[in-house]
């Protein structure tokens, strides 16, 4: 490649300007805030990578303590939902508002039963005796290998989890009206969808490094 | 975006990374039955859940077309500061476990870590 032709794709690449990510302010800060809210599930994975290391006693065996077919249930909704958003956005993108708000409702659905199945496993682990300190003395948990490490692992790696799903609900419920009413730019959908994935994204380590690994 | 532009279906693109992320999570809760050394399993798990992730930045969240320097501040700031992070907290959890399993060695009369606790 010659000198020029490289600073050429330097330019197009790293210059600045007034977009220097090539994209519009609000998606630009939309990505921002994602790497920061990204950096909060880092940190919150490394919490639990430290609990889990530092622990004396063998780490719980999962599924032991959770149905494990119940949670790859919980993924398939949630990566379906996904696909429905993405689905919602392009069609926003090419002017089809009406499948736009059909698939933004399908998510919304998705997202409710994923939040309805995070409710019933959280009740069902709380009977049990789970607690944010640890396994409640003479639960049958403690038979199970649970200690207080596990226990606020899983309640705050889920919870802030389930925090964002909210949100992305309550995001994707003012879309819809919104839509209905005309007011959603496509750029809005896509904005609702941005966060709607990443939700989605966290939930990807989470099941790997809470559950399965 | 691309599809569209090539008078393909553009919906398509979310159906295929679909199917590939159901397949990709069926194998890897299929993948302890293999009773695979754990090493190799944990490899396998993190590797196919850096794919699934890239697949849903990539497909679903357009990364794949935006311009390179948004995808590397995105995927390489993540990566690397929690890499960073990870790499400091090791060797102190390591420390704490090996603190924490003295006493109760010597002892044996401190109370069990996962005791329960007290409602």
């Amino acid at each position: 490649m010659e000198p020029g032709a490289h600073t050429a794709v330097m330019e197009a690449h790293w210059g600045g300007g007034a977009a220097p990510f090539g994209a519009s302010w609000q998606k630009t800060m939309m990505w921002i805030f994602i790497v920061t809210d990204a950096l909060l599930f880092s940190g919150l994975l490394c919490g639990y990578a430290f609990l889990r290391q530092a622990s004396p006693l063998p780490w719980p065996n999962r599924p032991e303590v959770f149905s494990i077919p119940f949670i790859a249930l919980m993924t398939f909704i949630l990566i379906t939902s996904s696909m429905t958003m993405g689905t919602a956005v392009t069609a926003a993108r090419l002017g089809d508002m009406k499948k736009a708000l059909t698939n933004v409702v399908f998510t919304i659905v998705g997202g409710l039963c994923f939040l309805a199945c995070q409710a019933y496993e959280w009740t069902h682990l709380i009977r049990e005796g789970a607690r944010l300190t640890g396994p409640v003395a003479g639960s049958e948990l403690i038979e199970k290998g649970v200690t207080g490490q596990f226990t606020q692992a899983f309640f705050l790696l889920t919870g802030f989890h389930g925090s964002h799903v909210f949100s992305g609900l309550v995001i994707l419920i003012i879309t819809a009206i919104r839509t209905s009413m005309g007011k959603t730019p496509a750029q809005g959908v896509e904005m609702a969808g941005l966060y709607w994935h990443f939700v989605d994204l966290v939930w990807v380590f989470i099941f790997t490094l809470f559950y399965l690994l | 975006m691309s599809d569209a532009a090539h008078g393909g279906n553009p919906y398509r693109v979310y159906l295929i990374t679909w199917a590939i992320l159901l397949v990709i999570t069926v194998a890897m809760l299929g993948a302890e039955l293999f009773h695979l050394p754990r090493i190799f399993l944990i490899l396998f798990l993190v590797v196919f859940m850096m794919v699934k992730a890239s697949m849903i930045a990539g497909n679903f969240m357009h990364l794949r077309f935006e311009r390179r320097n948004l995808s590397w501040m995105v995927g390489a700031g993540i990566l690397v500061t929690s890499l960073i992070l990870y790499t400091f907290i090791t060797p102190e959890s390591l420390h704490v476990r090996n603190a924490s399993q003295q006493p109760v060695k010597e002892s044996g009369t401190a109370p069990h870590p996962g005791a329960g606790i007290q409602e």
